[in-house]
């Protein structure tokens, strides 16, 4: 078999594969092809994580009743352990006990919302009629916390109106002598949570009964968070929930959720030390039957879909790269457009998706400028070629730092992706664009550069168009068809666009 | 005028490109087509590196008996680059090199020493000893070489050009390209060095690209970015009609350069020394398209031929081969 059939038959094989698998879960599983504008649901995910210390491991993990009511989807991961969700007075917790377990020990509890404006923190009556407690507070710090509260119900008397007045004070850093004993004394007793703790015994000492509630924030770049501390209280008939840092607000299903009220413990583990637990959120397109199916379809291994949510995460921007790879392809052997380094343009397509264009863009030119001045003085100093290269990833580093410094202080919010910039790739630009500077010329080294950018824009265009990302996420099988279509570009034997235009003195002969 | 009689014989937009398919008809091989048709079926990966380290090109070349620019040392450790100015020391003039180095890129030459020990450059610019060790440092750790991994450093004769070429070179020396496909050399040009250049012979950098009839070895057309001219922009001399001295003898070297490497498409440079002759200063695996700018023909044009002559005769020699691209490939 000649190449060319070869050629043929690995296309046409990879099409097929590609395109059939997809078929079929379009045809078959009902998975829509289209990304459209289906409303979406979320996916949150709890990780339940803990030093085992040798002995019989119980862990308990509030659920939120609203979800495991709805019968929405939800599943557990947990190798060897025995798993069941236990029922008590309408409220729910999983429930993971095996023996002897020792070190890292992590469980997952899935479960999937559909998208509403409800968050579980809608007022629910209370079966008996609770009674504020006392936080137990003496000499000093229970007169100043008598006389906040006395201030604040002198103000109104309304539990909702005390609930915002009180948390506006502690929030606007109130310095009030009271307030400063008060906060510092919380501080060195509970921490993290110190002002909502504050709060909470500030209003059952007004009357209101009041606990500690948790939430998951519905965003979902931010990676694995910690819960959010939420604060729930008696309005005299009712439960609301309410977010200690927007007092006079409802909460809003759209951007939070409540996972956990009632007031008892959101996690418990004996047998394990330092346990702790962290949401990851995902949006999820595929409609829940559907994705049932999948999970069931011999396709398994071939979907990220099975996966925990924070490493599917990850998978949101690795499936990407093939796509940045193949304008790469295109923008070389097609168009003809030389870069500095092959997938250079890639990675910096990568970064952009991270950035706003326009600031990705002055970050990499004042970068790669003020790196290349930075270069030149270097070579002054005739050092070799490794330390060069290492002297100026160090360059780049402070530059880095120090530009995110000047936009935060310039009033550009968001900051800047350190992390994600590629330094190190950006420091080898550097000294690739200062070797060709001198060997060729700046002319060459800038239209290479010129060439990096442009194709990088391009590539970060396709990588960011929704559909796109869809497919790739959600078909990435079809990523074989990708593959078919660069296997062919490979064999292109055609002119490039550039050649058309550079051979253009042939007119004549 | 001028413009105006171009425009009655081009299409329109002849000012600016050409269509694929015009490219076609004149036989213009492209960067893919060169890649995917002769480079990637006739080169095999292994061969590359015989090429690629000029110091196995070198030593290949010696056991054929072809004559190469004589090597003053070989530099292959940081202690060897500190002892430099004793290798060197019976020698004025040399050229320092990458072994694995491409496309003239860290080529360092030195026409002789001044009072104070320091190197002089052909364009008159001086190097101290130290400001040469670190170019040669720099040598060693890679930077030069095709793939960053680290290389050593030649310091080999400095090429004395013979007459004929330094009269069409602004300060550097021109070197002879000759691109051949199964040992039949199918194009040729002279590469000469501007002002704009800065001596260097790399088309890029604003060389001068000159044709050269392959059946005489008289130069027939140069260009400058790839527009024709007639006239050395700097030296103010003619380009056109030059005969090259030894013409036979350069095609015999190519020809010798294709057997001695096995690779099946290749460029050879070469560079006449005004008392040593025609000398092989590298063979190029991949060798560029730029020649038929030069040469104002497609390469396609001769490579066609070539591949039909050479499955009805494969088995023809070093001659028959010389002879049938100086009876086919003659302007």
């Amino acid at each position: 078999m000649n190449t060319r059939s070869k050629l043929i038959v690995a296309v046409v094989g990879l099409l097929l594969l590609g395109g059939g698998v997809a078929a079929y879960k379009v045809f078959r599983l009902g998975m829509p092809f289209w990304k459209g504008e289906q409303v979406h649901d979320w996916q949150i995910e709890a990780r339940v994580s803990f030093l085992a210390t040798g002995r019989a491991v119980k862990a308990r993990l509030a659920l939120p009743a609203a979800a495991v009511e709805q019968q929405s989807g939800q599943e557990s991961g947990s190798l060897g352990y025995h798993y069941h969700i236990e029922r008590e007075l309408g409220e729910y917790t999983a429930v993971w006990a095996a023996e002897q377990r020792e070190d890292g020990q992590s469980l997952y509890y899935r479960v999937r919302l559909p998208e509403s404006t409800r968050s579980g923190g809608e007022p629910v009556p209370a079966a008996a009629v609770p009674v504020a407690g006392n936080p137990g507070l003496t000499g000093a710090l229970a007169q100043a916390a008598n006389s906040v509260v006395t201030r604040a119900k002198s103000l109104t008397q309304d539990p909702d109106s005390l609930f915002v007045v009180i948390f506006d004070q502690i929030r606007s850093g109130e310095s009030s002598q009271e307030h400063v004993l008060l906060k510092s004394h919380y501080q060195k007793e509970f921490g993290q949570n110190a002002m909502i703790q504050l709060g909470i015994d500030l209003l059952e000492l007004a009357g209101v009964p009041a606990r500690i509630a948790y939430g998951v924030r519905l965003e979902e770049d931010s990676g694995r968070h910690p819960p959010v501390p939420l604060v729930e209280y008696h309005d005299g008939a009712y439960w609301k929930v309410r977010d200690p840092l927007d007092p006079g607000a409802v909460l809003d299903g759209r951007d939070l959720f409540v996972w956990h009220r009632g007031g008892g413990p959101l996690l418990d583990v004996t047998g394990g030390e330092g346990s702790q637990v962290v949401f990851t959120v995902a949006k999820e397109r595929l409609p829940m039957s559907s994705l049932s199916d999948l999970r069931e379809s011999p396709f398994l291994v071939s979907t990220i879909l099975g996966l925990p949510l924070s490493e599917r995460a990850v998978f949101r921007y690795i499936v990407l790269i093939p796509l940045g790879a193949f304008v790469v392809v295109l923008m070389r052997n097609i168009i003809g457009i030389s870069t500095l380094g092959t997938f250079m343009p890639v990675l910096l397509a990568l970064a952009l998706l991270e950035i706003p264009l326009a600031r990705g863009l002055i970050m990499f030119a004042v970068l790669i400028g003020a790196g290349l001045w930075f270069r030149f003085l270097l070579s002054r100093l005739n050092l070799l070629v490794v330390p060069r290269v290492a002297a100026c990833v160090v360059i780049v580093t402070l530059l880095m730092m120090l530009m995110s410094v000047l936009s935060y202080r310039l009033g550009m919010s968001g900051g800047v992706q350190i992390t994600l910039f590629p330094m190190i790739i950006i420091a080898w630009t550097i000294e690739r664009m200062s070797l060709i500077w001198e060997e060729e010329g700046k002319q060459s080294a800038l239209t290479q550069v010129a060439g990096s950018l442009v194709v990088a824009v391009l590539a970060f265009l396709f990588m960011k168009i929704g559909q796109i990302q869809y497919w790739a996420f959600y078909f990435p099988e079809l990523l074989l068809v990708l593959l078919a279509g660069i296997l062919l570009i490979g064999r292109y034997t055609g002119y490039r666009l550039s050649e058309l235009f550079r051979f253009k003195t042939f007119a004549d002969t | 005028m001028e413009e105006t009689s171009q425009m009655k014989r081009g299409k329109w937009w002849h000012r600016w490109m050409l269509t694929p398919r015009e490219l076609h008809e004149r036989g213009v091989v492209g960067l893919n087509m060169r890649n995917a048709r002769y480079l990637l079926p006739n080169n095999p990966r292994r061969l590359y590196r015989l090429v690629d380290d000029k110091l196995q090109t070198k030593a290949l070349a010696e056991r054929e008996g072809l004559s190469v620019p004589e090597t003053y040392a070989v530099i292959r450790t940081p202690r060897d680059a500190a002892r430099l100015e004793q290798k060197l020391s019976g020698h004025e003039a040399f050229v320092i090199k990458p072994a694995c180095g491409s496309g003239g890129k860290g080529v360092l030459v030195i026409d002789g020493r001044d009072e104070q020990g320091r190197f002089i450059k052909p364009s008159g610019a001086a190097l101290t000893p130290d400001e040469v060790r670190h170019h040669v440092a720099n040598i060693l750790a890679g930077l030069f070489s095709l793939s960053g991994q680290r290389d050593c450093a030649i310091a080999e004769y400095r090429v004395r050009p013979s007459k004929v070429l330094t009269d069409i070179s602004y300060q550097g020396a021109p070197d002879i390209r000759i691109v051949m496909l199964h040992g039949y050399p199918v194009m040729a040009m002279l590469r000469a060095a501007t002002r704009e250049s800065d001596g260097r012979a790399n088309l890029h950098q604003g060389a001068l690209g000159i044709g050269i009839d392959l059946a005489t070895g008289r130069t027939i057309r140069a260009v400058h970015h790839g527009n024709p001219l007639l006239i050395h922009p700097d030296m103010e001399v003619g380009l056109i009609g030059i005969q090259l001295p030894q013409w036979n003898k350069i095609l015999d070297i190519a020809v010798t350069c294709q057997e001695m490497t096995g690779l099946g498409y290749l460029g050879v440079d070469i560079m006449i020394d005004e008392t040593l002759g025609p000398l092989m200063i590298e063979v190029n695996a991949r060798p560029g398209l730029a020649i038929q700018l030069a040469n104002g023909v497609g390469l396609l044009r001769r490579l066609e031929p070539v591949v039909k002559q050479h499955t009805r005769h494969p088995g023809f020699g070093h001659a028959e081969k010389i002879a049938f691209s100086q009876s086919h490939f003659g302007a």
